[in-house]
């Protein structure tokens, strides 16, 4: 496998291997826009892959042209599409999965992953190479020590949550075109939690991982050991009030749990008492003494009040009605609006506007 | 705010438009495989900047539509617009004008879209629009699970490509080509538990697939007349989840956390603009952010002191289109800041998105 730069290698013009196919130039025959000043080298290995492509030809060199010109411009999706589909002619009939052919082919993927990290081909191409393999294990990992490189990769994310979807059985109903849902695999899922804490560990504000989380635990159909789906909310409940205790102002958490409440139906009020403490600046609220593990409260350097546990309260508030507690909400609006969230002051105004229009609407009701 | 707002550097936009037009370095090779997209974000930024017709010759914008055209093609999947000519060969012998394009030369489901915009701002008859190709090709885009993909075949499908779809039966008015319930359900599938809509299904909510997910939903709307097809808790929650993308810089992030990019100004701006939420934004904030990320040699880029680029600097400028700073705060340089109205469904000015629906459509 070549891991020169093309600017090391002679032209294809200049190869006797590639004598007998006939260079085929871009079709040019109208002033064009935004033309691009290509360099030789791509003019060059293009100026093939048309020949090929004419010839219809899928060899071992096809190989070669194609990751020669996805070097160059890992966009080419025409290039990608061509080199899979030989690919596939140069498979063996049986035992596709181990042919040397294909474990190569993974190889290179890693290595090209990582330097094209932001190109959505290089993704959808090693979707197809997988549901060939159908070895999703490895890719779990291979997934880990990409995100070491950037940790919220939106492809890389995308891709861990396909091949769970797809291989990972019971959740995996999402029909696939070319994945296919057979051979699940069941153990896929065990390592996802302890694989969030370990992100979250790193940076707790990656609402990739979040979000991830929100997908393993209740997106994607209920994991082994999981059926007790009581103990599931209480868990998960615990797990996001302690991240954060530990970093209160982290709007990824917030969200989670939002999102947890709203999926399970639970009210919001429901974690009132945990969230109370952190709206409001420290010392104007009475934290109890003793360690209460279902309410762990803010931290002694924890920046207090805390923006989204306010939105929270007063969202509990409005939720409850009346004209007590809307007007408890619309304080914690106020004070949003006016000084600590003021980049959203027209937001929270909108919120007191309408809370009060909900409550002349209860009066009128009553 | 004590300081006023510095000027928007109409010029030098359209300096840094016209020059992309005229042709990119080498180090742009990537583009070749979206060059028509990345010609109507400079087109586009020339008719946001109401200069289109001042400071472009009609001859040359005749060759702009020409060569737009050229990137029509036929064949087994139907017809639409390639992103150039970049796979396909020089014919040597003079060969008959229209000639199938092979497997990997097929249209392309997003730069038949930003082709279509393009033509309506170059005020285009549509003459020679092959109307039921392009339905056809719709058809052989869309997948089993709903969504389309970026060429017939192709494994590569998402939201953007499926908002790419709704916006060209919107624009010819013939929705034949979608299989919609099916579409529908892949929209639904996308939504995430912060209130924004994912790339795909599972996968995290990101700015710019929720503005597609919302724009897609709204054109069907006013196509049907079916008015909602999401609930007010549904609405609520993604208003919130896009002004919580309003950060302290001024702008908007694409993802919960993440720093300010100009690009959501429009993505999450123009979705709070279809929810009926504009009010809700900062828009003196907006700008200062947008005039931050002005790149010194024309353009805006995605963050302050990054390079600039068509797409962000269409994006912003679409943005201001929509959310115009305050006489008072603009001050004296008001007029730079000064935008019509965006039509933000289709993602064009209002005028240019009623030209498209007008010529567009098969003429009865």
């Amino acid at each position: 496998m070549s891991t020169e730069t093309p600017d090391d290698e002679p032209l294809y013009a200049n190869r006797s291997d590639w004598k007998d196919v006939e260079p085929l130039e871009q079709y040019e025959d109208i002033n064009p826009l935004a033309p691009i000043f290509y360099t030789e080298e791509y003019k060059d290995a293009t100026n093939y892959f048309r020949g090929i492509v004419k010839r219809g030809e899928k060899s071992p060199r096809v190989l070669d042209l194609t990751e020669n010109i996805i070097r160059q411009n890992p966009a080419h999706y025409s290039a990608w599409q061509y080199r899979y589909e030989t690919l596939l002619a140069l498979l063996p009939s049986d035992n596709v999965a181990s042919s040397p052919i294909l474990e190569a082919e993974v190889r290179l993927m890693d290595e090209l992953a990582v330097l094209f990290l932001k190109t959505y081909q290089v993704w959808h191409h090693r979707r197809l190479l997988v549901a060939l393999t159908r070895k999703p294990k490895r890719e779990l990992d291979f997934i880990r020590k990409g995100l070491e490189a950037d940790a919220k990769n939106y492809h890389t994310w995308s891709y861990r949550q396909w091949l769970l979807g797809t291989f990972g059985g019971r959740g995996a109903n999402v029909t696939d075109a070319e994945g296919g849902v057979e051979d699940v695999d069941e153990d896929l899922w065990i390592g996802e939690l302890d694989f969030v804490d370990t992100m979250l560990a790193q940076d707790v504000r990656n609402n990739s991982a979040w979000h991830h989380r929100f997908f393993v635990v209740w997106g994607c159909g209920v994991r082994e050991g999981d059926e007790d789906r009581e103990r599931v909310l209480k868990r998960e409940l615990t797990y996001v009030k302690q991240n954060i205790s530990l970093a209160p102002s982290n709007p990824s958490a917030w969200n989670y749990l939002r999102g947890v409440l709203t999926h399970t139906r639970t009210p919001f009020s429901a974690v009132a008492d945990f969230a109370l403490p952190y709206a409001y600046p420290r010392g104007a609220y009475h934290v109890k003494d003793v360690v209460d593990l279902e309410n762990p409260s803010p931290s002694d350097t924890a920046q207090l009040p805390c923006v989204q546990a306010m939105e929270f309260m007063a969202d509990v508030w409005e939720r409850e009605g009346g004209e007590e507690k809307t007007e408890q909400a619309v304080k914690m609006w106020t004070s949003l609006a006016n000084e600590h969230d003021t980049i959203r002051k027209k937001y929270w105004e909108h919120r007191i506007r309408e809370a009060h229009l909900a409550l002349k609407g209860q009066k009128r009701a009553a | 705010m004590a300081d006023q707002l510095p000027r928007l550097n109409r010029i030098a936009h359209v300096g840094h438009c016209k020059r992309c037009l005229s042709g990119l370095p080498a180090a742009k090779t990537e583009v070749d495989a979206s060059r028509l997209a990345l010609a109507f974000y400079c087109i586009g930024s020339l008719d946001l900047l109401g200069v289109l017709e001042t400071s472009v010759p009609e001859g040359e914008r005749e060759e702009w539509r020409a060569w737009l055209w050229n990137q029509q093609t036929q064949g087994k999947y139907g017809s639409g617009f390639r992103p150039s000519p970049f796979i396909t060969a020089h014919r040597r012998s003079p060969e008959p004008d229209q000639v199938e394009y092979t497997d990997y030369d097929t249209p392309h489901i997003i730069m038949t879209y930003t082709a279509l915009l393009s033509l309506g701002i170059l005020r285009d008859d549509f003459s020679t629009l092959d109307r039921p190709g392009i339905v056809k090709f719709l058809r052989a885009c869309q997948r089993a699970d709903g969504s389309f993909s970026i060429v017939p075949g192709s494994n590569e499908s998402d939201l953007r490509t499926l908002y790419c779809a709704f916006a060209i039966s919107s624009m010819l008015d013939d929705w034949s080509g979608i299989n919609i319930p099916s579409a529908l359900a892949c929209i639904a599938s996308c939504r995430t538990h912060e209130g924004g809509y994912g790339q795909e299904p599972r996968c995290e909510a990101l700015g710019g697939t929720t503005y597609t997910a919302l724009a897609s939903l709204a054109l069907l709307s006013a196509h049907t007349g079916q008015a909602e097809h999401l609930t007010q808790d549904e609405k609520d929650a993604t208003i919130r989840w896009l002004i919580q993308n309003h950060n302290r810089a001024g702008g908007f992030c694409g993802r919960t956390g993440k720093d300010a990019d100009a690009c959501y100004c429009f993505w999450c701006g123009a979705a709070l603009k279809i929810l009926g939420a504009e009010d809700l934004v900062d828009t003196n904030a907006l700008a200062s952010f947008l005039a931050s990320c002005q790149y010194r040699f024309g353009g805006i880029s995605k963050a302050p002191g990054e390079t600039s680029d068509p797409y962000h600097t269409y994006l912003s400028l679409a943005a201001l289109s929509m959310y115009q700073p305050s006489a008072e705060f603009a001050g004296a340089q008001a007029e730079s800041w000064k935008f019509g109205p965006l039509d933000p469904l289709l993602n064009a000015k209002e005028d240019t998105a009623a030209w498209i629906r007008t010529h567009a459509p098969q003429k009865a």
